[in-house]
């Protein structure tokens, strides 16, 4: 029986294999799929060690094999006839120690100047990086040249908060300074380069780049809690004229922000509530601003900034679409071309977060369930208000 | 027969009392009922049925009960991930909550680790020492019953979570911040961190323990070179075994004072670095992956010779690296932090020293398959393992050898890439080589074979099973995967080969519930005739524990043994004829010890299991109130004065034991005072301890 069986385990086996070799259906993760300068780079090394280890791989595999082909006793065998006793062979030992040895120093050689290259810094801008349950926040502070760029007071400190969305620029090399506000996150966009923990209490240096514009998906994958799997974020790549449209709608979505909606506007009554039910957590620049600045006792800057809530393309740790997509994740757009708001989840993640995405809001891990405290109009208003914090995103 | 005591080789020993000094004559040692006794609390006697087995020192019985105690944790871990299978078989997947997905990979890491592998080697290690080193007992037998039963109720206490707020939920490696009491406010990590202390002082015991016997009670004419290679291998674990668990049993005192007492080791906000709670638990973490895959690289060492009738190819060579392997494996932890912001330079370092940890680890490949080539390999179930070992190992092997290259280990730590890389280290690597083991050895322990047929169903399945869930995370774990995620979205691509993951675990579960039905229905039909003895020799073997009857007698051997090379047991079968080549001179069978001497054993003890009965409580006071801990704290002081204050032996075996040969001596020591051997001298120290002294000098 086993004999039989084991031809059919093999067969098995190669039908696998075939369909390992047509039927790869590679998603928004795939790190073997490189983009960016130094995802080539490490990609590179992962070619080069894998097919070593497939080379090596093979050479065992053949020899088990042959053994079991060759060197299987026969029934036919004389039981008291032995096969001819080798206790060992020198020469053989020290084959079979230089050879790998050899091997893994010329991988080594190849592979240090990789690790010292990681780890310098790129001459882009530089990006806060912050990662907390359960998103990750980037801020952009603006140098001396942008803030003249864009006609701001010379004298002024300006700030871009934004949540999920790490927006680039082609062709630059951008250094982030990753921290944690809490506890130990990973920072990984496969496709642009390898990971990078956040640890609380320290700040870690790394670099992406991409020279195609483009969305780019990541995530945080050092086991962060309850929510792990849903602390995701992308890269968004644009060209330089985009980025400067971005940041300048950012710096115009913060003006427009502290301007006070029309009274008795569906909008106003909506800031009333976010006054009331939101503030103690988010942040609307100029407007409601941090715990830092302001109330002690309030935790304002535990969940993401919203200033700018319309101009991202994801909400809730980048695990909702901010604007309805197809069934291939593409954009649904109105027929003037604009994008479709995807009111129905932002409306039910306000009412309920924890309904849809697992946290502990009771130990401040995650937003609070509103369903019994917003009414359905309250629900309105406040959706009226969000509405108002910035433009829609510069897609790529 | 071969094998003989020692007197003609060791004629200077100092304490031999006389010719014969291993036979038992029972007649002038027979004590009644009337001598003195030191023990505030009697003693158990010789008992039976179950009690036999609960204060039992024999470490025969302890093994037999360290493998079922593993088996049962492997059936616990095996569905624990099984609920994490369904869960990821489609996107989005709601068969469990994120909470309780979290608390199941914890747990069944936990468990697989610290309840299933090490027990299992535990469990070899505790059988077959004694009987590869041609010794009565462990060093300490009571000290060895203390081990298990500390490990029975860690074990015990670790998943009592489950029913009391859920199982632990941050990671088996239980990184901080996230394990302190702000971000896991449940009790799961308070009984990861105490449950994992109380089986760390189970492994110390057992490694002490273990050391002690190795290096002090090698039959004559063992000298070092002279053991077996799983001995050796069990010699190298014990070493790390006492070298890493001080570390981890430190990391969690911090963790638990950080939880129980607010203490601020790994506060952030009173200026720790989570970092050194990394360090803490690889420094330990490291050396555990080659203490739970070192003994199933010895276990190989034993089949694949026997079973391709041939000596280990290099046995040198192969102790060597072996040793080699513990020794690097204290330079590579950092290898698992190469994304945890080191620094460029100790990234590079741990680089390269984890690369070369890959030269001894292929050369005992190579050697195994030198081993092998040109023998005439019988594919018996325990080879077929063995066999596939060599094979599925090489390749969690080779992937190591992959994320050696820190850069690449940036693109796939925390990924899939990864799971797989040590499932095939674990699964293809250590426990198939446990499951040869198994079939290698199951003869010796209970006297008769676990079913061929069922056996090679159970290989087969779980060669494929094994193979069908695990090959296919290399590909997603490349293609993105995040390890420890609940969830993985639609559009991640992910789904097809998580599907085929998931049926691969149903087909490595039906392996298991076939090896079960092999378990109990062969030993059912055992017990009622039908099945055939296995004799003595089974396998024609090669060490020491094939030359006394299977099942092995309750004392071992009747002799000490004398050994004079390395397979001396199988240099008494063959010998080269007039010209040069070996011919079987006797039948394995034929030659063994008979087993018909009944030499004085040490008796049973009430108090390991009732110290090992303190732990938990301890364990549960420093969680709910310390009140609980002052009772356990008295229940283990308590129990070690009864211990020390404990009868020295059985006043109703009716037997001495000036000459048993036997280790008991932590036991008879102090509270003996009527040794009636010639001298006073207990003389099993003697010939023991000189015979290995004899036996060194012989071998060098």
């Amino acid at each position: 029986m086993s004999t039989r069986f084991a031809r059919r385990c093999y067969l098995a086996v190669l039908a696998l294999l075939g369909l390992l070799l047509t039927g790869c259906a590679t998603g928004r993760l795939d790190a073997t799929k490189p983009i960016g300068e130094e995802a080539r780079d490490i990609d590179g090394l992962m070619r080069l060690s894998g097919w070593m280890a497939v080379g090596v791989g093979i050479f065992v595999a053949a020899a088990v094999v042959t053994i079991i082909v060759k060197f299987r006793a026969k029934p036919t065998d004389d039981p008291d006839d032995l096969p001819p006793q080798i206790h060992g062979n020198r020469k053989a030992e020290l084959t079979w120690t230089l050879i790998p040895t050899a091997m893994l120093v010329f991988l080594t050689i190849y592979t240090l100047p990789t690790v010292f290259a990681l780890a310098s810094e790129g001459d882009g801008r530089t990006i806060k990086v912050e990662g907390q349950q359960w998103w990750w926040q980037f801020t952009y502070e603006l140098d001396e040249d942008e803030i003249d760029k864009y006609n701001l007071d010379p004298d002024g400190r300006y700030e871009i908060v934004t949540a999920n969305d790490l927006v680039i620029r082609t062709g630059e090399e951008v250094n982030l300074e990753i921290l944690s506000n809490d506890v130990i996150h990973s920072f990984w966009i496969p496709q642009l380069n390898g990971k990078k923990d956040a640890v609380p209490g320290r700040v870690h240096h790394w670099r992406i780049s991409s020279d195609e514009p483009g969305i780019f998906y990541g995530e945080c994958v050092e086991f962060c809690g309850l929510s792990h799997a849903n602390m995701q974020m992308r890269a968004i790549v644009l060209t330089p004229e985009d980025f400067d449209r971005w940041m300048r709608e950012q710096l115009d979505g913060q003006a427009a922000a502290q301007e006070a909606p029309a009274d008795e506007s569906p909008e106003a009554a909506g800031a009333a509530l976010f006054e009331t039910h939101c503030i103690s957590c988010h942040v609307v620049d100029g407007v409601y601003e941090s715990a830092a600045g302001g109330n002690a006792n309030l935790l304002a800057g535990i969940a993401p900034n919203l200033t700018n809530l319309m101009s991202r393309t994801a909400f809730a740790g980048a695990l909702y679409e901010t604007y309805q997509t197809g069934p291939d994740g593409e954009y649904l757009r109105n027929p003037d071309g604009s994008l479709k708001l995807n009111v129905a989840e932002l409306r039910e993640w306000v009412r309920n977060a924890p309904d849809m995405k697992p946290a502990r809001a009771d130990n401040q891990q995650g937003m609070l369930d509103f369903s019994e405290v917003l009414t359905d109009q309250d629900l309105d208003n406040l959706m009226a208000y969000l509405k108002t914090l910035g433009s829609p995103p510069v897609l790529p | 027969m071969a094998i003989i005591t020692d007197q003609p080789e060791s004629p200077d020993l100092p304490d031999s009392s006389g010719p014969g000094t291993d036979l038992e004559v029972a007649a002038p040692d027979a004590r009644g009922d009337d001598s003195p006794r030191t023990g505030v609390f009697a003693r158990p006697t010789h008992a039976t049925g179950w009690r036999e087995w609960l204060f039992t020192v024999d470490h025969k019985k302890i093994g037999i009960m360290y493998g079922a105690l593993a088996l049962f944790w492997f059936l616990i871990g095996g569905l624990e991930i099984g609920l994490v299978r369904l869960q990821l078989w489609a996107p989005d997947g709601e068969v469990i909550s994120a909470d309780f997905y979290n608390q199941l990979f914890t747990m069944h890491g936990v468990t697989m680790v610290f309840l299933v592998i090490m027990p299992l080697a535990n469990a070899f290690a505790n059988y077959l020492i004694p009987l590869q080193i041609g010794a009565r007992d462990v060093a300490f037998p009571r000290m060895n019953a203390l081990g298990l039963w500390v490990f029975f109720f860690g074990g015990i206490f670790l998943n009592l979570s489950w029913f009391l707020g859920g199982g632990a939920d941050g990671g088996w490696f239980a990184y901080a911040p996230n394990t302190g009491m702000s971000f896991s406010p449940g009790h799961g990590m308070d009984f990861y961190a105490l449950g994992l202390q109380i089986a760390g002082i189970a492994s110390l015991l057992g490694a002490i323990n273990l050391l002690v016997t190795i290096i002090n009670m090698r039959c004559p004419g063992m000298s070092l070179l002279r053991m077996p290679v799983f001995t050796w291998m069990i010699l190298v674990v014990q070493f790390l075994l006492v070298f890493a668990l001080p570390v981890i049993t430190v990391a969690l005192i911090l963790l638990t004072f950080d939880r129980t007492f607010d203490a601020n080791f790994f506060n952030v906000d009173a200026g720790a670095d989570p970092l050194l709670w990394q360090h803490l638990f690889w420094i330990f973490g490291h050396p555990e992956v080659y203490i739970l895959i070192l003994p199933a690289f010895g276990v190989v060492s034993e089949t694949l010779p026997v079973f391709s009738r041939k000596p280990l190819f290099g046995y040198p060579i192969v102790v060597l690296s072996g040793a080699a392997i513990g020794f690097m494996g204290w330079g590579v932890w950092a290898h698992h932090m190469f994304t945890s912001g080191m620094g460029p330079v100790s990234v590079a370092a741990f680089s390269a020293t984890t690369m070369f940890i890959a030269v001894p680890t292929g050369v005992k490949i190579l050697n195994w398959i030198a081993t092998m080539w040109a023998g005439k390999v019988r594919f018996t179930v325990p080879m077929m393992f063995s066999v596939s070992l060599v094979a599925m190992f090489t390749i969690g092997g080779l992937s190591g050898v992959m994320h050696a290259i820190a850069p690449a280990d940036t693109q796939q730590t925390d990924t899939y890439f990864i799971v797989a890389h040590f499932h095939y280290v674990l699964v293809g690597g250590a426990l198939m080589g446990m499951f040869a083991g198994m079939y290698y050895w199951w003869p010796k322990a209970f006297g008769y074979h676990l079913n061929d047929r069922l056996g090679r169903w159970h290989f087969w399945l779980m060669l494929l099973g094994f193979n069908v869930t695990f090959g296919p995370m290399h590909i997603v774990g490349l293609q993105g995967m995040a390890r420890r995620h609940s969830v993985y979205g639609e559009f991640d691509g992910f789904e097809f080969w998580n599907k085929i993951a998931t049926i691969g675990y149903f087909f490595m579960l039906i392996a298991m519930v076939i090896l079960a039905v092999n378990i109990f229905r062969t030993w059912g039909r055992y017990r009622r005739g039908l099945e055939p003895g296995a004799g003595a020799d089974p396998w024609d073997g090669r060490t020491l524990e094939w030359a006394i009857p299977s099942p092995t007698p309750e004392h071992n051997f009747d002799y000490v043994p004398v050994v004079s090379d390395v397979d001396d047991f199988w240099h008494k079968k063959y010998q080269p004829d007039e010209t040069g080549k070996l011919r079987r001179i006797a039948y394995g069978n034929d030659i063994a010890q008979l087993g018909d001497q009944h030499p004085h054993l040490p008796s049973p003890s009430y108090w390991p299991i009732v110290l090992a009965a303190g732990m938990p409580l301890i364990g549960f006071g420093l969680i709910y109130n310390l009140w609980i801990a002052g009772i356990g704290l008295l229940l283990l002081v308590g129990s070690m004065f009864g211990w020390t204050l404990e009868p020295a032996t059985d006043p109703d075996a009716g037997h001495g034991h000036g000459h048993d040969g036997h280790g008991d001596h932590d036991d008879d020591r102090g509270a003996e005072k009527h040794d009636d051997s010639p001298d006073g001298h207990d003389d099993h120290n003697g010939v023991l301890a000189a015979g290995t002294a004899n036996g060194e000098a012989a071998g060098d």
